[in-house]
């Protein structure tokens, strides 16, 4: 368990570098981009602003030297960041609870939620509770979380101020504000995912319904709901904590973004969509680096606890 | 509905509601709601243009765009399945790396950089110029992006098809490796291909909405699906309809493209012998 937990951590360091690699190539020295005329002030700077930034990032240097170079200060947290608000790496930390805390709850709400409806559906296979049920996750699925986000913060919390319109209150601080400020947000990002979970694992109960075990519980005297939870469920759930992890591994650079910009929760979603906007070339590549960093850290701990969830996947082979 | 464009502004003008001459734009800067006649049929925006031509106009490039993305996956993935799956070895296996590195970051953060690198200077891809700012942007990060998507069920397939009689005695009669592929192996691949495209057309739909609404795909005052969001979310205070209408725009959209390839893969794949790997992100 530990050897495999190892090499997945590996893996993803590699995974990690790979990627830094690529943001700077991508953004520092593709022939379009040229590093001296946006860090010169872009249209409004000058030949000797240019040179400037010529002479500050040491743009004459070979690509290895500045690649090492970037990557150093990006590290240590010397990047600044985009409206001068000092240490990019700071304020990327300090947005970090943020986004946890919205992608934790989202993915609590949607495995729970999904698997929830599943059990009923499962319960109560081929009757109007089961039809009723996967109609309302394939409806619950085909509304992107784009639109309900946009919907629920205009309508809820603008339009009838039911609940905050922007900010984020630490748990630490005041649990019943941070929950407030973030049960829309977790609505909006949970409900497309539960729809598509209850369908998933819905579809994994059924498969292991009808096993000889399950008969087995049934035949020795437990009732429904106790095969289900105990015999059914724990089978079942395998196939569908997989997908769950890779959903939500990817949730930090996926709709975080967008959901952190219409609810105007400062977490790295927002820092990054405002960033992006700022064409300012050292905190871009900064950015993509920590989000490479938190995207394959999570993946990996995701892939763990479903190694440690079922042996089986804890060979050796090829992992991403 | 004729009589304007997507982007004409009509801000000092008037029409008939209810036999009343209005303005079209309050002097308060509010736009009139749906009029549920020929002009004005969803209502102005704060520009005063005519909502409905927008949104028509937008969905067109929404669709455009995803449909020109899936085309340029195929046309990237297919090359490199059959590479990757039917060379086999050095090949596979560098393929294979990069398309799993790819795959191990959120399409939508991929998009959104490979798009502002994109937005920063423009680029070249043999003869074709992007220009900053261009519709072919966001087609091109979207097509990009979910080569993986596509590339990683086609290859399973031709290295299962690869070790069958049928390519044995093809190869045996003498055919190079290319033609093996055409006429051997594709007609094999059709089913994962149509099955595939439509479950990316609807991710591409809505990974165009999200990029845009992110300020990284269509640009305004170009309406598209993703840009209309975006504008209408300021204004649901006073003007629901301009958030309402590009939303509920995007969710038929969506509703009525996943049925579709909900019933193609039922209808192609019954047994769900396909190894699809792909859940949609919603």
């Amino acid at each position: 368990m530990i050897g495999y937990a190892t090499r997945r951590l590996a893996a993803a360091l590699v995974t990690a570098w790979v990627a830094s690699i690529v943001a700077f190539v991508l953004f520092w020295t593709i022939p379009n981009v040229d590093p001296a005329y946006w860090l010169g002030g872009a249209e409004k700077g000058n030949d000797a602003t240019r040179a400037l930034a010529t002479e500050k990032y040491g743009l004459d240097d070979p690509l290895p030297v500045q690649y090492v170079r970037l990557m150093r200060s990006i590290l240590n947290g010397d990047i600044e960041c985009f409206y001068n608000c000092g240490s990019l790496r700071e304020v990327f930390f300090d947005a970090l609870p943020v986004t946890i805390s919205l992608v934790a709850g989202a993915g609590l709400i949607a495995v729970g939620l999904g698997v929830w409806l599943a059990m009923i559906c499962v319960r109560h296979r081929q009757r109007w509770q089961d039809r009723l049920i996967t109609t309302a996750a394939t409806a619950a699925y085909s509304v992107p979380s784009l639109v309900l986000a946009a919907l629920l913060w205009a309508f809820v919390s603008y339009r009838w101020g039911l609940f905050p319109r922007e900010g984020y209150v630490p748990l630490r601080e005041n649990p019943w504000e941070w929950a407030k400020h973030l049960l829309l947000p977790w609505i909006a990002s949970a409900l497309p995912f539960a729809g598509a979970y209850v369908h998933v694992v819905r579809g994994a109960l059924l498969d292991t319904v009808d096993e000889d075990w399950v008969r087995t519980a049934r035949a020795k005297g437990l009732s429904e709901k106790q095969v289900i939870r105990r015999h059914v469920l724990r089978n079942g759930l395998i196939p569908s904590v997989n997908i769950w992890g890779l959903d939500f591994s990817h949730a930090f650079g996926g709709f975080v973004l967008y959901v952190e910009v219409i609810f105007g929760l400062p977490g790295v979603g927002a820092l990054t969509a405002d960033t992006l906007g700022s064409f300012d070339l050292p905190p871009i590549v900064a950015l993509a680096v920590y989000l490479a960093i938190v995207v394959v850290f999570f993946s990996a701990l995701v892939d763990v606890i479903v190694a440690w969830l079922d042996p089986r996947l804890r060979r050796p082979g090829p992992s991403t | 509905m004729a009589g304007t464009t997507p982007s004409e502004n009509h801000l000092t003008d008037r029409t008939v509601i209810d036999g009343r001459s209005t303005n079209i734009v309050s002097l308060d800067g509010i736009p009139i709601g749906p009029t549920w006649h020929g002009r004005y049929l969803l209502g102005a925006d704060e520009n005063g243009r005519d909502l409905a031509v927008r949104l028509l106009y937008g969905t067109r490039t929404t669709l455009m765009i995803g449909g020109g993305a899936v085309l340029l996956t195929l046309l990237l993935s297919v090359p490199l399945a059959f590479a990757a799956g039917y060379l086999g070895g050095r090949t596979d296996a560098l393929i294979s790396r990069l398309l799993d590195l790819l795959w191990s970051f959120p399409a939508l953060l991929v998009g959104v950089l490979l798009s502002t690198a994109i937005s920063l200077n423009g680029a070249q891809i043999g003869p074709i110029t992007i220009r900053s700012g261009s519709k072919l942007i966001p087609l091109v990060v979207i097509g990009l992006v979910y080569v993986p998507y596509m590339t990683r069920p086609l290859r399973g397939q031709v290295m299962a098809l690869r070790g069958q009689p049928f390519i044995e005695a093809a190869r045996a009669g003498g055919m190079r490796p290319v033609s093996v592929m055409v006429s051997e192996l594709l007609p094999h691949l059709w089913t994962t291909v149509i099955v595939v495209s439509t479950l990316l057309f609807v991710n591409a739909v809505v990974l165009e909405a999200a990029l845009s609404f992110l300020g990284a795909g269509v640009n305004p005052p170009e309406p598209s699906l993703g840009v209309l969001i975006a504008a209408g979310l300021n204004d649901a205070v006073l003007s629901p309809h301009l958030l309402l209408a590009p939303s509920i725009a995007l969710i038929v959209i969506v509703l009525s493209l996943s049925g579709l390839a909900e019933g193609l893969r039922r209808a192609l794949d019954p047994r769900g012998a396909l190894d699809l790997g792909l859940v949609r992100e919603p």
